[in-house]
């Protein structure tokens, strides 16, 4: 930017210089035409000269003879020089011996007196000599040819001369007008600068409004989901905390007993599942693929499926495709099955019907299972079905969605060597399919669950419980108490520490998120200390082990059952007696 | 000799002009003759061994009857070629004429203008006839064409003698025998 007023004062002589150029131009030119002028003047002069000598040497013997026919015969050639006025020869004496005159009027003799040359008459003489002697005059007048005609000759030359000049004077103007250009282009560019900073100010503003908008939404949604779990807590706790308010009546019959103690563990069991199906929507289970029975996961989802769809839509779910193990995230699969589901109720907003069944494909890519998502919706017309699977293309309105969600499962299909495809038609409804590859018969796996056996015969252990959280730790007191064990607790990872130097435990069972040190580095620090004390950590939910893992140590989630936890527990137990021993 | 000449001249003016009786226009025709016969010499090339030598004159010969009187005399002091003067001899016959370079014949009752002529035979002498001396033509013959004096050539007949003559007094001649 800055170099272009430099560049404009080193152009500012410039005019000045070119209207000189164009001046000298002109008078260069003019200096030609009149040096041309005079030297054709000259030559017209010389050729005067040269006609009027041919004319006394033509004319000699004739004058010395005195001879006017012969005269005029040595005159009349002359006659073919269109510019030739008059022509004469003269005796002697200045007598007039043979003349010719253009206009028709007699030539005087000489001695009478010729009229003195006009500007357009040139008079040349030349001596008649006969040996030696002057015997005569010979005369000749030229029309000097007229200024008109002399300028014309130099005509070109003059339209040349104006035409250069006229270039130069134009190259001027136009060096003028870019000049002027120039300075506009500047202005523009400043001024298109103005406008870009403005531009990047409104993006920034506009980056906020739409970060605090994202922030609403989120805060929105989260409010939303904060009810909907707030509700369906509130229920399975009414079951939980009435039955135990009936438990602790005295003289209860034991059915009546046994009942209630059920009702707490199914209305238990019912919570745990619901944190569970939350976890795996919020994409907090451990990242990494696994074999997973697709109709499994699918029958595992009915309820919240159901509960995603309200009560407008009808779900029927058809689970007889073959026996497929998939090999996939699973906290993504649901993520993507509710995505899909989420994506079917929008469109039948009047309610309809959601059918979710699954089927075998054989596709060039291999053998596929398909999970068939079809609505009675509204569905969708060509242009809207080409651009369904983009990021963040939505046809809903502002805030009602992120446009992400079929994109989501196009990205989890493709990561897991599947594919997704829409078949929509405007008012016929929509039907996406979700393939994935199959690896084979399904191996049903009992992940987690609690394995009803009689309980081992357990073996009294010296147990090191670490748990932030009195009530828990209370109850795991209780729980390992029960089960024959003598347990010493602690409130946090450092008192655990500086309990296991002055003590013999034969195992720690620590809660993993606590404040300060948590489970895992207790686990790590301990490992190092005394590397055959077993530990079994517990948590709800730990952002750490889903990311990490826990090392190889066994893991309980919370809630758990006194079944898992007396197993987890034994296994610890026999596994570090082993490696002991 | 520019005085004389333009005498020659206004008389010759006078003459066409003024004087229209046959015995002034006679003597002015004489006079022209006269002024002419010297100039012809000029417009000749004679070959070497006829040239005057050295300081030596033209010599311009009148055979035979004289009609010019002084004015040829003052014709021929008027005149000069190539720095030569220029004598008029007067003879009776063709006898002396090897001396002459110019000959006027003018003839004689006893010596007809054609008997002279034949004496002269091939020598080379520019011979100058009048047509008031009778039909007989030298290489240079005098004649009255529109009231003015004009001449006829014989080149042919010059060239057998050895002259040329210069076209310039060709294209002054009436006439030219080739």
């Amino acid at each position: 930017m800055k170099a272009i007023p430099k560049r404009i004062s080193a152009w500012r002589s410039a005019p000045v210089a070119i209207f000189i150029a164009a001046i000298m131009i002109v008078l260069v030119g003019v200096a030609v035409i009149i040096q041309s002028d005079n030297s054709y003047r000259d030559a017209r002069r010389d050729f005067a000269i040269s006609q009027a000598q041919i004319l006394a040497a033509s004319a000699a013997a004739a004058v010395d003879f005195n001879d006017p026919v012969a005269a005029q015969e040595a005159v009349n050639p002359l006659r073919v020089i269109t510019t030739l006025r008059s022509a004469a020869v003269y005796g002697r004496d200045g007598q007039l011996i043979a003349g010719y005159d253009r206009s028709g009027e007699a030539v005087p003799a000489l001695e009478q007196g010729i009229a003195p040359a006009s500007s357009d008459l040139m008079r040349v003489s030349a001596p008649v000599e006969m040996a030696g002697q002057r015997i005569g005059t010979a005369y000749i007048q030229l029309d000097r040819q007229p200024v008109w005609r002399r300028v014309s000759r130099y005509g070109t030359l003059a339209v040349l001369v104006a035409a250069a000049s006229l270039i130069i004077l134009g190259l001027g103007f136009a060096q003028r007008a870019l000049r002027s250009a120039n300075r506009e282009l500047a202005n523009r560019a400043e001024a298109l600068a103005q406008a870009n900073e403005m531009l990047g100010e409104q993006m920034e503003e506009r980056a906020k409004a739409e970060d605090q908008l994202r922030q609403s939404q989120k805060m929105q949604a989260l409010g939303q989901l904060t009810g909907g779990i707030a509700h369906d807590f509130n229920n399975l706790l009414t079951v939980i905390q009435g039955s135990a308010d009936m438990l602790c009546k005295k003289e209860l019959p034991e059915a009546k007993r046994v009942r209630f103690a059920k009702a707490i563990v199914q209305a238990s069991e019912n919570a745990a599942a619901l944190t569970s199906q939350l976890l795996a929507f919020a994409r907090r289970q451990p990242l990494k693929p696994e074999r997973l029975d697709l109709n499994r996961v699918l029958a595992e989802l009915q309820d919240l499926i159901d509960r995603t769809m309200g009560e407008r839509v009808q779900v029927s779910m058809k689970l007889d495709g073959p026996g497929c193990s998939v090999e996939a995230d699973k906290a993504q699969l649901q993520s993507a099955i509710l995505n899909i589901a989420s994506n079917a109720r929008d469109a039948m907003i009047d309610g309809g019907r959601l059918r979710i069944s699954t089927r075998e494909a054989n596709e060039p890519g291999g053998r596929m299972i398909a999970i068939d998502f079809a609505d009675t919706g509204h569905g969708m017309d060509a242009e809207t079905l080409d651009r369904v699977f983009e990021p963040f293309f939505t046809t809903k309105g502002a805030g009602k969605g992120t446009g992400l969600g079929l994109s989501q499962v196009y990205g989890f299909a493709s990561q897991s060597g599947g594919e997704v495809r829409a078949e929509s038609a405007v008012g016929k409804g929509t039907t996406v399919s979700l393939l994935l590859p199959c690896l084979g018969e399904a191996e049903v796996r009992q992940v987690g669950e609690p394995v009803e056996r009689a309980a081992a015969p357990q073996r009294s252990a010296a147990i090191l419980v670490v748990e932030d959280n009195d009530e828990v730790g209370v109850f795991a007191e209780s729980l390992l108490s029960e089960l024959g064990h003598k347990v010493t607790r602690a409130s946090s990872a450092e008192e655990a520490l500086h309990l296991s130097r002055s003590n013999d435990f034969d195992l720690v069972f620590s809660d993993v998120v606590m404040p300060g040190m948590g489970g895992l580095k207790l686990a790590e620090v301990l490992a190092a200390e005394k590397p055959a004390l077993p530990v079994v950590l517990a948590t709800g939910y730990s952002q750490e082990i889903a990311e990490t893992g826990s090392g190889g140590r066994p893991v309980i989630l919370k809630p758990y059952r006194l079944a898992t936890l007396s197993d987890a527990i034994a296994a610890a137990l026999h596994e570090g007696h082993e490696a002991a021993g | 000799m520019r005085r004389g000449l333009s005498l020659v001249l206004a008389l010759i003016a006078a003459a066409a002009a003024f004087v229209p009786s046959s015995a002034l226009a006679q003597a002015s025709e004489t006079a022209v003759k006269a002024a002419f016969l010297p100039r012809f010499a000029r417009y000749v090339t004679w070959p070497a061994a006829a040239v005057p030598k050295n300081d030596d004159p033209f010599v311009l010969c009148v055979i035979g009857d004289d009609p010019f009187g002084g004015a040829l005399d003052q014709a021929a002091r008027s005149q000069s070629i190539d720095g030569k003067r220029i004598i008029v001899r007067r003879m009776g016959t063709a006898a002396g004429v090897d001396g002459c370079q110019v000959a006027f014949v003018g003839g004689t009752p006893s010596q007809p203008v054609g008997q002279l002529l034949a004496a002269i035979g091939r020598k080379p002498v520019l011979t100058v006839t009048d047509a008031r001396g009778g039909g007989q033509r030298g290489l240079i013959h005098f004649s009255i064409v529109g009231g003015r004096v004009r001449f006829f050539i014989d080149q042919a007949g010059a060239e057998r003698r050895g002259l040329t003559i210069s076209s310039r007094l060709l294209a002054l001649a009436v006439g030219v025998r080739q």
